[in-house]
């Protein structure tokens, strides 16, 4: 029964350590596929949600506003998803 | 060009010429870009154009973002920079390159959500691998399909629909709607995702999310493409809702070809992550 009891006991051990594992690898891929800080290069920029915002903005920070225009239908430049 | 776009405030505005209300700085640029050409030579253009503007509002500067000349590898970015310090001593702007902002991704300003930031690995089109990055807001009853599960079992896709559809690369003119020009958006996600608990190392309650999930569009061909989901959530003692989601999804996404009459398998990566840290 004892040895029994240390099979079941050695089996479960593997198992959480099998899925504590695999909850490594699959934060690790996380880390992987995220973008790095290189590639996120349009978050480094001031954007304004919109021209309206950007203006007032402008005046109120004695700033200039880069006003990107797109000739369609669609585009969320931001996202990316343009 | 992030050096030199870093003292502006950007913004963008997308829209056609026989819309109702066009801001009047898009119709100052629209009036120069779209004037008959002189000597009947007419310039390639493009749809998408820069205006540099005063902190009075007035365009100071204009150009087409993809100059005719400016085709090819690091060229419309050459081409940019060149504009952007053309314009600067008018808008009061120093030749220093201004301080680098930090990366500031998109939050939901403090509700819960989950982020994905999809990459499509195209070898060919630069600009295409630029990463998207979407928020998508998620309610209390959103995260029920993810709630503690005390054994394992089966999540459907459909239930992770509101996130998983940010899946989709940018810019892809096949996938679009001929008339209205619009985007096909991911119509269905379809799928069975195994969730299994965990005991992590540290005493934390984890589990696992995992399965192969396909995302179907919009369109009339029934275009779809599938890759594999694996996400790691984090539950606090005794609550069921996550208090945590990282995860990705790796994947392969078809793109015609038209030069070869052929579909190109490209990879299509996504991270996801919950909002806030």
């Amino acid at each position: 029964m004892k040895r029994i009891t240390i099979f079941l006991l050695s089996l479960w051990l593997a198992n959480v350590a099998s899925a504590a594992a695999s909850s490594q690898r699959i934060l690790a891929r996380y880390q992987s596929l995220r973008p790095a800080a290189k590639d996120l290069g349009m978050y480094r920029l001031d954007w304004a949600d919109s021209l309206d915002v950007a203006l007032k903005r402008a005046a109120k920070e004695k700033r200039p506003v880069c006003l990107i225009i797109i000739h369609a239908k669609y585009g969320d430049i931001a996202s990316g998803h343009c | 060009m992030l050096a030199q776009l870093q003292p502006y405030i950007v913004t963008s505005w997308h829209g056609h010429r026989n819309d109702a209300d066009i801001p009047a700085a898009v119709k100052t640029v629209w009036g120069w870009k779209f004037q008959p050409s002189r000597g009947g030579f007419q310039q390639r253009q493009s749809n998408v154009d820069l205006a540099l503007l005063n902190s009075d509002g007035i365009v100071v500067h204009t150009f087409d973002a993809a100059h005719h000349e400016q085709y090819g590898r690091g060229g419309i970015q050459q081409f940019t920079v060149r504009e952007l310090n053309r314009a600067a001593p008018f808008l009061g702007l120093g030749k220093a390159p201004a301080k680098e902002r930090p990366v500031k991704l998109p939050t939901l300003g403090g509700q819960r959500g989950i982020r994905v930031l999809v990459s499509l690995r195209d070898d060919r089109m630069i600009a295409y691998r630029a990463p998207v990055v979407e928020v998508v807001p998620m309610a209390k009853a959103d995260w029920k399909p993810l709630a503690w599960p005390d054994k394992a079992r089966t999540v459907k896709a459909s239930a992770l629909k509101s996130w998983l559809s940010q899946i989709y690369p940018p810019g892809v003119m096949d996938r679009t709607n001929p008339q209205t020009k619009v985007v096909y958006a991911i119509k269905s996600t379809t799928g069975d995702l195994k969730l299994t608990p965990i005991a992590a190392a540290d005493g934390k309650r984890q589990a696992i999310l995992r399965g192969v999930v396909r995302l179907t569009d919009e369109g009339p061909d029934d275009f779809s493409f599938q890759g594999i989901v694996e996400a790691v959530l984090t539950y606090k003692k005794g609550e069921a809702t996550p208090q945590s989601l990282r995860g990705y999804f790796d994947g392969l996404y078809p793109r015609n070809d038209r030069q070869h009459r052929d579909i190109r398998w490209l990879p299509l990566q996504a991270a996801f992550e919950s909002i806030p840290d």
